[in-house]
């Protein structure tokens, strides 16, 4: 008991001292700069019961688990597949560094003429933002395989679906949840930007609209929830990647 | 004789060279065929005439490069994200390093930069053009709060990791505070710097590029805008290609400094 509270205690004081900074900062400010941690609650509030808060709410969250679902549904069976033809592996794997390092927002006002406006578009700029941390990890983890536990698969007459769920599944797994952790933060930041650049939906519009009217309690409540899902959804990832880190030996 | 034995291996270990190259050479380049003729041929075939395509990209690659307009917005957007790069590894190092020296700093803050680093950055320019207006400031802030915390987490767990011999030693002849933090625990972390600097490079870009988006300031986000909207898609992919270069860029800088000044360090390791 004692330990707990000593552990977590500098936690809860580092939280009470930042919201009590916020609080101070906010009332010795100008209102259209910054408004106190209490206002921004109060606005929270009011935004969910007026009822403008959840639904805009559920719609990103439509756009982000439909975006990256798809994202490891096509990244992390087209990276086993990379990684198991070799050649293949290897023609592709500097074209997937390249896209990897590019950034991708850079291709939003392409999608945006071609495209247009609809859900499609929005979940392909997510999906842009997720899959190659996704392929490019499982790639990564194909290379970590030993050549001889196949040769040695493979001459114990191993069948290939054999090979794939003993040897590449097992060997790999471990580096694509590393980037689908990497991979959450991208997916927010894709839909946060798809929802900013294409029709304004979701929680994008939520704090554009605020932003717009000067609403900056309505521009702080945003970010304040968005922040937390972001640290919510970075700590499942971590979670996600630990429990599959345990096969990397 | 002696000639003759040290000849021998320098021609095999060539050859041997010579086969790893063309052993991964040449399936690059099919990949990379293979993906721009399918590029070329789907929009041909399905796409009106305005849509990048390869060959309309490269046809445009001269006009763009001695474009007065581009280059102009490639200066912008370069000195944004050196200026915001250069300030954001000052900044980040010093809080990263406060905070894997201390315990108590760390304990306070940590939960500040975990939290701003999970957060979306873009989400802060609506936040920032209330604050700076429509300027190139909202930009360099974006860039600055997109790559921070990278390298402050990145330092702050280098930091921490240092041999604690190295201080003891250190201690016990009595170093100065200043020349422990910048003899050895500075250069203890200067690999993870590099991992952070990485990372904070991307995001800077990814941020100068959105705020020039949001925006609407000069720069090479808003050339690529700008050319899209009026249906010059060839024109405005040689910028993404430009960005893509820079993306790359970064990557093998960090790569060959590691391998360079850091041999006994693998990045893999230690990654993100």
């Amino acid at each position: 008991m004692y330990a707990t509270i000593r552990r977590h205690a500098p936690l809860w004081l580092s939280i009470a001292g930042g919201v009590a900074l916020w609080e101070i900062a906010g009332r010795a400010t100008s209102r259209a700069f910054m408004v106190p941690f209490s206002e921004t609650l109060v606005r929270l509030w009011q935004l969910t019961v007026s009822g403008e808060f959840l639904p805009q709410l559920l719609d990103s969250a439509v756009l982000f688990f439909s975006g990256f679902i798809l994202a490891v549904i096509v990244g992390a069976p087209l990276g086993l597949l990379f990684a198991r033809v070799r050649v293949l592996r290897i023609g592709i794997e500097p074209y997937l560094m390249i896209l990897y390092a590019t950034p991708m927002v850079a291709l939003i006002p392409f999608i945006l003429s071609l495209m247009g406006f609809g859900f499609g578009p929005k979940v392909l700029i997510v999906f842009l933002f997720t899959v190659f941390p996704v392929l490019y990890n499982t790639v990564e983890g194909a290379r970590s395989i030993k050549p001889e536990l196949i040769e040695v698969a493979k001459s114990y007459r191993s069948s290939e679906w054999a090979l794939w769920r003993e040897v590449m599944l097992p060997y790999t797994l471990p580096y694509t949840m590393t980037g689908v952790r990497q991979a959450i933060g991208r997916a927010l930041v894709g839909m946060i930007a798809a929802e900013f650049f294409l029709s304004a939906t979701g929680l994008g519009q939520l704090i554009m609209g605020a932003s717009q009217d000067f609403d900056t309690a309505g521009v702080f409540a945003s970010i304040f929830v968005i922040g937390l899902i972001g640290v919510g959804l970075t700590r499942v990832g971590f979670v996600i990647e630990q429990r599959f880190a345990r096969w990397r030996q | 004789m002696a000639e003759q034995a040290l000849s021998a291996p320098v021609a095999a270990g060539k050859t041997q060279a010579a086969s790893r190259w063309s052993a991964t050479f040449v399936p690059r380049l099919i990949t990379g065929l293979v993906i721009l003729l399918t590029w070329e041929i789907v929009v041909r075939l399905t796409a009106p005439a305005y849509v990048a395509k390869p060959t309309g990209i490269v046809l445009a690659v001269p006009q763009v490069l001695t474009d007065h307009a581009f280059l102009q917005a490639l200066g912008a957007t370069l000195l944004a994200v050196s200026e915001g790069l250069a300030i954001t590894i000052v900044a980040g190092t010093a809080l990263g390093l406060w905070m894997g020296r201390s315990a108590t700093v760390d304990r306070v803050i940590r939960v500040y930069v975990n939290g701003f680093n999970a957060l979306p950055m873009i989400i802060v320019l609506p936040l920032f053009s209330l604050w700076f207006g429509y300027s190139p400031g909202a930009r360099i802030a974006t860039i600055i709060f997109a790559a921070i915390f990278a390298i402050t987490m990145n330092v702050a767990d280098g930091a921490r990791s240092v041999p604690r011999e190295y201080l003891e030693v250190a201690k016990s002849f009595r170093a100065r505070g200043r020349s422990t933090l910048f003899e050895i625990v500075l250069p203890a972390a200067m690999p993870y710097l590099l991992a952070g600097f990485r990372l904070a490079a991307g995001r800077a870009l990814i941020g100068a590029v959105v705020a020039e988006f949001f925006l609407s300031i000069g720069g090479l986000g808003y050339y690529i805008l700008y050319n899209s909207r009026s249906y010059h898609h060839n024109e405005a992919f040689v910028g993404v290609l430009l960005l893509a270069a820079f993306g790359v860029g970064f990557e093998v800088l960090v790569q060959w400094t590691t391998k360079r000044f850091m041999p006994w360090y693998r990045r893999d390791e230690k990654a993100s």
